[in-house]
């Protein structure tokens, strides 16, 4: 020890013995602390849903709640502004609930509580066989929110009405956007409109810009709710159909559901940014996704809306388009029937059907066919199908493999009780992100009447994202 | 013709004085101008001093008078029995104190014939003991009555001021004055038996028009035995002091004009309590009552006052132009005050040299900054100061480097929340005993918020400016906080600037900053303090010692306040201390508990609320988050002292400073102090590797605060050998380039790291113009309170949120505790939102009082769509930057519920953290809800108190009475408010404790007997 002290490196070497041991508990612990991982989303059952069917007259209201449910609860089919007696009751989950309105009837709520909002979907449909909006017309009754998207041609190919309605108990306050192939149109009358609780409306998008040959209408809201729906009715002898809600803008769009056969396939596609933007297009089929010919990409200007007639290029197979940009853009897309009287059916951009999807109202027949043409662009999909039949037990449910970057078509089959039926599309564990849509067609002697449905999330489950409490949101 | 011979009378006052009288009397009796006559007045002496005036001037020339009798009765009694000569007449007045030279009054009568409007003459007054010393050469006052002789303390003679020169007052010993102008002023107030009567007497005489005249070649010495207590006063029993300051004041309000009088009053009232304050500061609490007695006790007798000037009004006004030049310039009272302020800084205590009765004082106490002693022009002293060329070097640098954050908006980000508020506002959220923010807390607020309000307070209630001096200002902070500190320990001037720079440039400052770390950044600048305190502690005399473990504990408090593990890093270390020094020297063991019990005693509450989660010792004041810190911090970065996360240099940086630290090592001298220094170090790295491996709420702490510490250790024991690296180089030859070597090893560190640091810039996450999450729609929407949820994802996918009161929160509110159980509640409701499942969750959150969501961009598309498909809410609006929602139905801070277990909102004000409802007659079953915590609430309607419960599981709930009224809702915080007041007394009290206080400011000056110089002469009779 005291040599230690009297030699010169003495401490020089305790020192460096020290920081040694340091460095070595430094370094056995260094693999530190991992944090904590974020906790995966989790899911809760939807526990309210209200839509609104817009304009059922003359035609069918379907409404289901998938079995599953835990609890009670209850869902009502109203007319808005109609007496309250006059509500009809979903009585049981898993079966179909389907009436025929008289043609003066008005737009009619479909709401669910408890265990039967999980999953509650509503569709009206109306078959015409004369008159300008001869066809198969089908809609997904919307959900009140506060911006919806349409794509599809503009007033000076058809005529197009927005059906506004605002179910809640606040006052709405809307504007309605319209992007037109030259261009965002700037309404001089002003494009804004207020919705009392309880009240809708119907307006002509020929009254707010009458020019566009195509265009994308955005229904948003400065305040409240409004649930929004389009009419496009082509004239006499071309059909007539309702325009599904499209996704939101965003930079990779799919539009799933195109239905195979004749006739003309149309894509629309709007760029609601500041920016111009290229628009990188690919078909999804039965054999894989290809790139059509002199169509793998359309320049879409800024705040406009871009046409693309790919009805040569799927070549008449059932289909799904993907879509990629560099700006975030909104897409839809219009098919024909075949046949002397035509008739149209319009999809849209839909998201990936991540708790599953429900198409309420289906139809098989001699004449009758109801299709599901799902898509899975990445990983393969496996899904489960089950069909709800009005009448009697249900079948079986079916799984179906979807190979990756493929596109599958699926007959529907009619219940063994007959009827009307509901379909609902649930993706298994493991599955890719998987896109689909509906085709219901019927063939009448003029020629073939079709409607398309591209599916949408069902409102089953909620996913809950991972929440905590924490001060440091007050900063970036 | 020659004029009339003038006849002098030379008239000396004796009480209790034959200590002096003996070579007063010889004084007076060798003058070369023959005195005419002489008189001798004995104020009752009881040592004899009649018997020697009577042997000295015969029996006949003395006069006996009581005890009791003042100065000036003494001599206006002789003059009412002294015959008139009937030509000129002057008197001579001399204490029994004061022995003149031979030729004093030669010189004096030689003055008056010059100047044919003097009539008053004093000579020049010298020290009794030390003969060269000067003393007077005229006196004059401020407006406050404060003396001022113009000379510097303990100022020798050596003619520099010698001529003839009109001056506001003359000393009464050796005073020359013509009798007629004495008789025509009313000689001396009887009112001012001593001090300051001769300053009375010469301003009435300056006023009337005459000159007072100070002749230098006239020389006296005086003893000053009053005021130095050598002898008892029986003329007045207050405290000689006292008496002075009160004759002071009295004498400038009884001559100033009116005019003058009111500004007079007003100033000294001002000036009187500032000296008392400062006085009572220095614990001279004798000194600061005398200050404010003699103020009382001139306001206190306006009658007396009114009296005086009354028999002054004559002349007062019109000889005032006269008097006003004679006065101290204007200048002087501020530069006095800045020199008591100076004095009480470095330690001696605020003793003003001019306003006592004379020029001597003590000897100044060795002036701090020995350097600064360079008899130079102010610029050149200063510049040329190491420490202030240091301090601008790192103020450039920082200026330099922190360049995106100088100017612009709110500043936050990192672990700083964004800085709001005023200093009220921080006093208000620390002395309440509820904080109606975020969720509701009854805890107690953390002490930093305390600190940073008082600081703020300084900064005239910006605590913006506050926190951007301190955070942003830490690396010249704590070079300035180092190379003070080290003073004493390191002697080489070079050597402290190479220790300061290097300490400031730490990776841990930059670290800081870039982070926002406040707490760090205040630690960072106190660690050097602590290091000088604490050494004195140990090594210091005794009551410097004790006096250093309060400051100790004051600051170590502060420190603690900030970031609690310096504490812990203290203790141990002052612990060990204790255990080896404890034996050595007495007393270190008691300081050192002082040292550390203080800050357990100042931050009483809050302590326990950190024991009671023992993790939070780790963290510091500010936000917790993990994107903040090095999860893997590797183990060389920790042995070189760098802290991780963003902002710090590459850890090869701070080589060159491990490298010179080590190289300490092989010298022998110091060699303990500087194995002390790596014992510290080594301490410090391994609590560094124990908070940066130990996770706290999901994330390890971040190592600044230890590898501070361990960096104080490493710095002062490689400084140490500052001064053999220069003797190596004096040496020559292989050993100078060796110093050389090692000097430029030393300098890498911070010349390095300041360079990388202006190179790359703060770059965040600390910023400029933060986006506040509550935009002002939201601030008018919850004008009492309300809340607002703020939800933000993260790129983690974890959704974040919190609430806020309708403002950003305060610095400090972040860190008031949440109780966990009410945090997991509010979470599920605010994931049944998020989710969109639809359901009752937006009304369940309408129970917590909460009225808006609002979403800081940009904004999640899944929340959004959620928000906007509850029915509950009401998008207000939507941008890119925020998306903001509103309740439709909106409960508010208070509600009622009724049996069904309906909510109905309710009429309610908030005042404070109370509220007053009006609550509707109703039902006879109805619950008034309070949305806070339930606990520690009462109820009050028309008097009588009502029933509390507890609602939905935590709100505080109570029983309405069915006919409704007012109900006041209040929070009970007596023993908060009690324990406030105990903290404020304590912290008053170490400061007092801990303040430099004066040497005992009274010591008995040894005076010895008279030395004897000359051969001593038998008195001459006449």
């Amino acid at each position: 020890m005291r040599g230690l002290i009297e030699n010169r490196f003495g401490f020089l070497a305790l020192v460096l013995i020290a920081l040694g041991a340091l460095f070595g508990v430094a370094f056995v612990t260094r693999q530190g602390v991992t944090p904590a991982p974020v906790p995966a989303p989790g899911r809760v059952a939807v526990e309210s849903v209200s839509t609104v069917c817009p304009a059922p007259g003359g035609g069918r209201i379907s409404a289901v709640t998938p079995p599953g449910g835990k609890g009670a609860g209850a869902a009502t089919i109203a007319e808005i502004g109609g007496k309250p007696s006059g509500a009809a009751k979903l009585e049981q989950p898993g079966v179909p609930w389907q009436r025929d309105l008289p043609a003066k009837s008005g737009p009619v709520k479909v709401a669910g509580t408890g265990a039967m909002a999980a999953g509650l979907e509503a569709t009206q449909t109306t078959r015409q066989l004369t008159g300008a909006a001869r066809g198969l017309a089908g809609v997904r009754c919307a959900e009140p929110g506060s911006s919806t998207w349409f794509v599809g041609p503009g007033p000076a190919t058809a005529d197009v009405q927005l059906y506004l309605t605002n179910a809640d108990a606040a006052q709405a306050v809307i504007e309605v956007m319209v992007y037109a192939g030259e261009g965002p149109v700037v309404s001089e009358s002003g494009n804004g409109l207020v919705l009392k609780p309880g009240e809708h409306r119907t307006i002509r998008v020929r009254d707010l810009a009458p020019s566009p040959l195509i265009m994308a209408v955005e229904v948003r809201t400065i305040s409240g709710r409004v649930a929004a729906s389009a009419r496009a009715v082509l004239g006499k002898g071309k059909g007539a159909d309702w325009l599904p809600a499209s996704t939101e803008p965003a930079t990779s769009v799919v539009v799933p559901g195109i239905p195979g056969g004749g006739g003309l396939r149309e894509l629309y596609v709007t760029a609601p940014g500041d920016a111009d933007t290229v628009v990188h297009i690919k078909a999804l089929t039965a054999d894989g996704f290809y790139a059509m010919k002199n169509r793998e990409s359309l320049d879409v200007p800024a705040g406009s809306t871009a046409s693309l007639d790919l009805s040569t290029g799927i070549g008449g197979q059932p289909a799904a388009i993907v879509l990629t940009s560099e700006m975030p853009i909104v897409a839809g897309l219009m098919a024909t029937g075949t046949g002397t009287r035509q008739d149209v059916a319009f999809s849209a951009g839909a998201p990936a059907i991540e708790v599953g999807s429900v198409v309420a109202d289906n139809r098989s027949g001699k004449k009758v066919s109801s299709r599901l043409i799902l898509s899975a662009p990445a990983a393969a999909g496996k899904v489960r199908v089950q069909t709800l039949p009005r009448r009697g037990a249900a079948p079986a449910p079916v799984e179906v493999q979807i190979p990756g970057s493929r596109t599958k078509e699926i007959k529907l089959a009619a219940p063994a009780g007959g009827g009307d039926y509901s379909v609902v599309v649930l993706p298994l564990p493991g599955s890719g992100p998987v896109y689909g849509g509906r085709v219901m067609d019927e063939r009448t002697p003029e020629g073939l009447l079709l409607t398309t449905q591209p599916l949408a999330l069902a409102r089953t489950w909620a996913i809950v994202p991972p929440v905590a409490e924490s001060s440091t949101v007050v900063l970036p | 013709m020659q004029p009339p011979r003038p006849s002098v009378t030379a008239i000396v006052v004796a009480h209790d004085g034959t200590r002096w009288l003996k070579e007063t009397l010889e004084g007076v009796l060798r003058q070369t101008r023959p005195l005419d006559r002489v008189v001798g007045v004995d104020n009752g002496s009881r040592d004899g001093g009649a018997k020697m005036l009577t042997e000295a001037f015969g029996p006949n020339a003395v006069l006996t008078l009581p005890r009791s009798t003042g100065f000036g009765e003494a001599v206006a009694a002789v003059l009412e029995r002294l015959p008139r000569t009937g030509g000129e007449e002057w008197i001579w007045l001399l204490h029994d104190d004061s022995a003149p030279d031979p030729r004093a009054l030669e010189a004096l009568l030689w003055a008056a014939a010059g100047d044919q409007k003097a009539a008053v003459l004093g000579p020049k007054l010298r020290d009794w003991l030390d003969r060269r010393t000067l003393l007077e050469i005229g006196v004059t006052v401020d407006r406050s009555g404060r003396r001022d002789t113009g000379l510097e303390p303990r100022e020798y003679d050596q003619g520099q001021h010698d001529g003839v020169h009109q001056t506001l007052s003359v000393s009464t010993a050796g005073m020359l004055i013509r009798r007629d102008v004495w008789e025509q002023l009313g000689g001396l107030d009887a009112g001012l038996p001593l001090f300051r009567d001769d300053l009375d007497l010469c301003w009435r005489a300056t006023a009337a028009g005459y000159h007072v005249l100070n002749v230098t070649d006239a020389v006296a010495w005086h003893a000053e035995a009053a005021t130095r207590r050598r002898r008892r006063m029986a003329a007045s029993d207050v405290h000689p002091r006292r008496l002075d300051r009160r004759n002071a004041l009295f004498v400038v309000m009884a001559n100033l004009p009116f005019r003058s009088l009111l500004w007079s009053v007003a100033r000294n009232l001002v000036v009187s309590l500032f000296r008392t304050f400062l006085l009572l500061l220095a614990k001279q609490p004798a000194n600061a009552l005398d200050e404010v007695a003699a103020l009382v006790s001139v306001l206190g007798s306006p009658r007396r006052l009114m009296k005086a000037r009354k028999a002054r009004r004559k002349n007062r006004k019109q000889g005032y132009p006269q008097v006003k030049p004679l006065f101290t310039p204007s200048g002087m009272a501020y530069r006095r005050l800045a020199d008591m302020v100076q004095g009480y800084l470095s330690g001696s205590g605020p003793i003003d040299s001019a306003g006592r009765h004379h020029a001597v004082i003590s000897e100044p106490a060795k002036e701090d900054g020995e350097e600064l002693l360079t008899d130079a022009g102010l610029m050149q002293r200063v510049l040329s100061n190491p420490g202030v060329l240091l301090c601008l070097a790192l103020v450039g640098v920082t200026l330099a480097a922190e360049r995106s954050l100088l100017y612009g908006d709110l500043l936050g980000g990192g672990a700083l929340v964004p800085v709001v508020g005023g200093a009220s506002d921080l006093w208000h959220l620390y002395t309440s005993g509820y904080h109606a923010s975020g969720l509701g807390s009854g805890g107690w607020a953390p002490p930093y918020v305390a600190v940073l309000a008082a600081l703020s307070t300084v900064f005239l209630g910006k605590t913006w400016l506050a926190v951007s001096v301190l955070l942003l200002g830490c690396v010249p902070l704590a070079g300035l906080s180092a190379y003070v500190a080290t003073r004493s320990m390191i002697s080489h001037p070079l050597a402290r600037v190479w220790l300061a720079a290097s300490y400031a440039l730490l990776p841990v400052a930059t670290g800081a900053v870039a982070a926002g770390r406040l707490g760090t950044a205040v630690v960072f600048v106190l660690l050097p303090a602590y290091a000088a305190l604490a050494s004195k502690v140990i090594t210091g005399e005794r009551r410097a010692a004790r006096r250093a473990a309060w400051g100790l504990g004051l600051l170590l408090a502060v420190g603690t306040a900030f970031a609690p593990l310096v504490y812990v890093l203290v203790a141990v270390v002052g612990g060990l201390a204790a255990v080896s020094f404890g034996g050595v020297r007495r007393g270190v063991g008691v300081s050192l508990g002082i040292a550390l019990a203080v800050p357990i005693v100042l931050l009483f509450p809050w302590v326990v609320q950190i024991a009671g989660d023992p993790g939070r010792i780790l963290l510091e004041a500010g936000l917790h988050r993990p994107g903040l810190v090095d999860l893997r911090l590797p183990p060389e970065a920790l042995l070189l002292l760098s802290p991780g996360g963003p902002g710090v240099p590459p850890v090869w940086a701070t080589g060159g400073l491990i490298a010179a630290a080590l190289a300490a090592l092989l010298f022998r001298r110091h060699q303990m102090v500087v194995i002390v220094g790596w014992g510290v170090t080594v301490f410090g790295v391994l609590v560094a590797i124990v908070a940066a491996r130990v996770p706290v709420q999901g994330a390890p702490a971040w190592p600044g605060v230890p590898l501070a510490f361990a960096a104080t250790g490493l710095i002062v024991a490689a400084a140490l050998t500052g001064h053999r690296v220069i003797e190596l180089h004096r040496a020559g030859g292989l050993r100078r380039a060796g110093a050389a070597f090692m000097v430029l090893v030393a300098c890498t560190t911070p010349l390095l790291v300041a360079g990388l640091w202006i190179k790359d810039g703060v770059r965040g996450p600390l910023q400029r113009g933060v986006p506040s999450v509550v935009s002002d729609f939201v601030a008018a929407g919850s004008p009492q309170g309300e809340g607002t949820v703020v939800l933000r994802s993260s790129a983690s996918g974890l959704l974040g949120f919190t609430v806020l009161r309708g403002r950003t929160p305060l610095i400090g509110e972040t860190d008031l505790p949440v109780p966990e159980a009410t945090r997991d509640r509010l979470s599920d409701v605010v994931a049944g939102i998020v989710s969109g499942r639809g359901g009752d969750d937006a009304g369940t959150l309408a129970t917590y009082g909460v009225r808006f969501i609002a979403v800081p961009g940009p904004v999640d598309a899944k929340v959004r769509r959620s928000l906007d498909s509850d029915p509950a809410l009401v998008r207000v609006s939507l941008s890119p930057s925020a998306g903001l929602w509103r309740m439709v139905q909106p409960l508010g801070r208070a509600y009622l519920v009724d049996e069904g277990g309906r909510r109905t909102p309710v009429q309610y004000t908030a005042s404070g953290a109370g509220l007053t409802v009006t609550v509707p007659p109703g039902q006879v079953k109805r619950t008034l809800v309070l949305a806070e915590p339930a606990g520690g609430w009462t109820a009050k309607a028309g008097g009588t108190s009502l029933a509390a419960s507890t609602v939905d599981g935590w709100a505080q709930g109570f029983e309405v009475p069915s006919a409704g009224g007012r109900v006041t809702v209040e929070y009970a915080a007596f023993w908060h408010d009690a324990w406030l007041w105990a903290q404020l007394a304590l912290v008053a009290l170490v400061l007092i404790l801990a303040s430099p206080g004066a040497r005992s400011a009274e010591a008995v000056e040894e005076y010895a007997e008279m030395p004897v110089e000359r051969e001593p002469q038998e008195v001459l009779a006449r």
